[in-house]
């Protein structure tokens, strides 16, 4: 056993520190395997606040690296332990300590699973919006730490809207609870949401007091068959111009419905250019007349076809079929590079016609379904082959991407946050006063700059292979 | 089932983690080592790349795993992780441990020969004797099924359908009276039933070792006997056995073996026997049963599209009774064939949340189809009855 091991055995019990390089290699990266892998030295699993403190204060002590890790779902390489060092895995940490009903409120440990906590608050009746689509398995402290969004941003905005209070712990292990239950707060600087999006850079998250809704009475599933992709991107300016707010607005190319119709049931057409999924919310009266106005809209805008899904389990095949998009696409393809850039709505068209003309001019596929109804496109570069050549290639249309959202007035990370994937670009967006000023708060909190080193701003070789 | 050829499969992971999701193994370890795709990372770099030496972590990882499917159920690349991990083991040369040498007996000795009762009582003695667990090991009827039962068995009125029905192991040796309720309900319903002479073990617990050997000698000695049946289906109680027969023997056997024909014939016709009897209809109202049960979903599901709702309608019809689901019915027991043997408390753990779940419900009996599954959870639940669907329709009819 190595020192560190044994140090660390000192502090929490064997069986949950890790260093069999087996283990090491399983922590060394998340979803953007392809981009940067790296073995931390050590693997921890604490189960309280505590354990989370008390590894903290001796990594402080010797200086050494620290990277929360929820459940590795991240696209950013947040999690990778670029410098090596502890991972902290905080999955043991997932218990849900309260649901406040009279409150709306939940405190829950950062290592609860999302879909497990939406199954809880809905069996009361009660609703939490933010719906990552790897909601099956990832945690709130990762999506509180990156400020994670989904399908029904559009409606309910991200997970940031929905945090009060957290509990942290900083770099020297001191623990820390930040923000309040009450639904106001002018108490100081707002550290929660600080906090919030600091992808492991300020500390670690260990419970966050989240606000609830009140779960819609009815649901409405659409889909919109639309003849072209100009028309999609001009329906979904429209109807947010004209005020209707569907809880979710989804562009689908011809592509993505093929590869969804592996879970969708039963399948539905793959030969339009573009589709759009809905899904409205509230009331059942409030249901019925939104997804009729929509579905007047639509036509009026002479679309290929409107459909409602009525059938509660053909619904729930689309729903289950959007989540697992991203994953589906490597049955195609044998890479996927998903960038996230958002724009503001109204610009969605011209944003999706620079996508277009940028895949023609550099001779590559770029894929562009997801979130858009937010303004949010995700295009993902698709690997038909991976060579040197076409990794050039994508490099280059994600510096155009990148570009572009910028021009518009948009933001290089609508949800993903930046990690290593887009460290590199955040001066692009954010210039140098503000990257510096970023870089002196994080040192306030983190002065030996022990806390996820070498993300959201590059510090050495960390982005390199 | 060669782990090269797999080599492109494994590509298809995009690293997206839903298998967290689902994978029984990872949800009591909280480990991503032991997660599904921990283990695919793993098996390229030790096994293909060979970036990374074979230890035993490697090997221990690779074997702390049910082969249970959830992974591959729930993957969205569409990755047959299950073979994947089973192919690695084979590719490390079989599993091997305290039991090791015992198993290989049982697989190849026993398993694969039939009608020799006296080798299977001195197998259980030798299992005792090993002391390979205290308990839970099954203990073996007196008479195997295939001692009483044989031949064709034919209805009394019109012969609807033909089927051969496949007896698996479980069947055979531990519960005739599940073969024995699957004879007779099906005949009551105007099927002829026929059970083949010389059928062995369907091969996937030599498989699941990584004795692709003795899987493949399995796989042909029943495919040789099966595939000139003239039926119009065949039939068996076991999820696992119809697992094997339906999709993993076409794998175990070379892609240009001589045979794959034959395994292509067989495969068409192979039903799980309530899903082929709800399919088929019943001809004979069944009496009433004043009971209240709940279903557990073995893993091995998938091969068929209507295995999972087929004991819902099926028993629908029995008229006094009342399905009460659990949650997540579908969740793994935690028996993995024989892997509960070797995994002790880790089985132990993930079958407590069944036990909850099932005793949540308030039913007095649990059925499922897969006898591992009726064996591990009939272990704990003393005070319920656990069965075969088919056997609870039997009881409605009167017949067992
Ligand atoms: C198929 C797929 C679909 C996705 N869809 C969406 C989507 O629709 N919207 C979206 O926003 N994202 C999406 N993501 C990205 C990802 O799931 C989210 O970023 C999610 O919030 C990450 O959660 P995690 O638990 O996996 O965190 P990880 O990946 O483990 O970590 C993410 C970052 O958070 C930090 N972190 C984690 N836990 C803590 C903690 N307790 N304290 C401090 N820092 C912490 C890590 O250091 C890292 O920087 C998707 C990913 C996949 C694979
Ligand atoms: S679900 Fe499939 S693609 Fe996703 S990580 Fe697991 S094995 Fe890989
Ligand atoms: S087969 Fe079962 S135990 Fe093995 S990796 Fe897949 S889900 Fe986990």
């Amino acid at each position: 056993m190595n020192a560190l091991a044994k140090d660390l055995n000192t502090l929490i019990s064997s069986n949950r520190v890790r260093t069999d390089p087996e283990d090491l290699f399983a922590y060394s990266n998340d979803a953007t395997f392809y981009f940067k892998k790296s073995m931390p030295d050590a693997v921890v699993l604490p189960e309280s606040s505590e354990e989370v403190a008390h590894i903290l204060k001796y990594a402080f002590h010797r200086e050494i690296p620290v990277t929360p890790r929820g459940a590795g779902s991240g696209l950013s390489g947040g999690c990778t332990p670029v410098h090596g060092g502890i991972v902290i895995d905080m999955k043991r940490m997932r218990r849900v300590l309260e649901l406040d009903r009279s409150n709306m409120t939940s405190e829950v440990e950062a290592g609860v699973v999302l879909s497990n906590f939406h199954r809880t608050v809905e069996k009361m009746g009660l609703f939490y919006p933010p719906d990552p689509q790897s909601m099956s398995v990832c945690t709130i402290g990762g999506n509180v730490a990156t400020r994670a969004g989904g399908p029904r941003g559009v409606k309910y905005g991200t997970t940031e809207r929905y945090v009060l209070g957290l509990e942290a712990v900083l770099s020297d292990g001191s623990i820390i609870k930040c923000g309040s239950k009450s639904v106001k707060n002018s108490a100081g600087y707002d550290i929660t949401h600080l906090m919030t999006g600091s992808e492991g850079t300020l500390g670690v998250i260990t419970k966050a007091t989240l606000r609830l809704l009140s779960l819609p009475a009815a649901r409405k599933t659409m889909v919109v068959i639309c003849e072209t992709t100009d028309q999609a991107a001009a329906i979904i300016s429209e109807i947010i111009a004209r005020g209707m707010v569907p809880a979710v607005l989804e562009f689908l190319q011809r592509g993505a419905v093929g590869l969804m119709n592996y879970y969708i049931s039963p399948p539905l057409v793959a030969d339009a250019e573009a589709y759009l999924l809905l899904q409205v919310d509230g009331t059942a009266a409030q249901v019925e007349a939104e997804s009729a106005g929509i579905k007047d809209f639509c036509l009026q805008m002479k679309v290929r076809d409107v459909r409602i899904i009525e059938d509660e389990r053909e619904a729930g095949s689309y729903w289950e079929a959007r989540s697992a998009l991203h994953p589906l696409i490597m049955r195609v393809f044998k890479r996927i590079i998903t960038e996230d850039v958002s724009v503001p709505r109204n610009l969605l068209p011209e944003m999706v016609g620079s996508l277009t003309e940028l895949s023609a001019a550099l001779g590559i596929n770029i894929g562009f379904s997801g979130h858009a109804g937010d303004g949010n496109v995700h295009p993902s570069i698709l690997f038909a082959e991976v060579s040197p050549e076409m990794e050039e290639k994508a490099k280059a249309a994600v510096d155009l991407i990148i570009k572009k959202a910028i021009d518009l007035g948009g933001t290089i990370s609508g949800e993903h946050g930046i990690g290593i994937h887009k460290s590199e670009y955040l001066p692009w967006q954010l210039g140098d006063v503000q990257i510096d000023l970023m870089k002196r708060i994080k040192n306030s909190f983190d002065p030996k700059n022990i806390m996820n080193p070498g993300k959201i701003w590059p510090e050495g070789d960390e982005l390199r292979q | 089932m060669r782990l090269e050829n797999y080599a492109e499969a494994l590509e298809k992971c995009s690293h997206c983690g839903f298998c967290q999701a689902t994978c029984p193994v990872y949800l009591e370890d909280l480990l991503e080592t032991h997660l599904t795709r921990s283990r695919i990372n793993l098996i390229r770099s030790a096994l293909i790349d060979k970036s990374l030496p074979v230890t035993r972590r490697v090997k221990e990882i690779i074997n702390r795993c049910l082969l249970c499917t959830n992974c591959t159920h729930t993957c969205p690349g569409g990755l047959p992780c299950d073979e994947i991990i089973a192919a690695a083991r084979a590719e490390l040369g079989g599993k091997s441990g305290s039991a090791g040498a015992v198993k290989k007996f049982i697989l190849r000795r026993v398993l694969n020969k039939r009608g020799l009762a006296g080798i299977m009582s001195r197998v259980g003695s030798t299992i005792q004797k090993l002391n390979i667990v205290k308990a839970e090991v099954p203990t073996l009827a007196a008479k195997p099924f295939d001692s009483i039962y044989s031949g064709t068995i034919s209805p009394k009125g019109k012969i609807r359908s033909r089927v051969a029905y496949f007896v698996g192991c479980a069947s055979n040796y531990i519960y005739p009276d599940t073969g024995e309720a699957v004879v007779k309900v099906l005949v009551h319903n105007g099927v002829e039933v026929i059970i083949p002479q010389g059928q062995v073990c369907c091969g996937l617990p030599a498989m699941a070792e990584g004795d692709l050997e003795t899987a493949r000698n399995s796989v042909s000695v029943n495919m040789k006997i099966l595939a000139g049946m003239q039926v119009d289906a065949i039939v068996t109680d076991c999820t696992s056995c119809g697992m094997m027969l339906k999709v993993k023997a076409a794998k175990v056997l070379p892609g240009d073996d001589p045979l794959q024909n034959q395994v292509k014939a067989v495969s068409e016709k192979i039903w799980e026997a309530a899903d082929y009897l709800n399919t088929l209809g019943l001809q004979d109202q069944p009496g009433p049963l004043n009971e209240r049960y709940t279903y557990h979903v073995p893993c091995h599901r998938a091969w068929a599209p209507t295995i999972v709702d087929s004991p819902r309608h099926l028993l629908s019809a029995v008229s006094g009774s009342e399905l009460v689901e659990m949650e997540n019915p579908g969740k793994c027991c935690g028996a993995g064939g024989s892997f509960f043997m070797e995994n002790r408390q880790l089985s132990e753990r993930i079958r407590s949340h069944k036990l909850e779940d099932i005793a949540a419900t308030g039913a007095g009996t649990v059925i499922t189809q897969c006898p591992s599954c009726r064996f591990y959870l009939g272990v704990k639940l003393k005070d319920r009855k656990v069965m075969h669907p088919l056997f609870f329709l039997a009881k409605s009819y009167g017949l067992v």
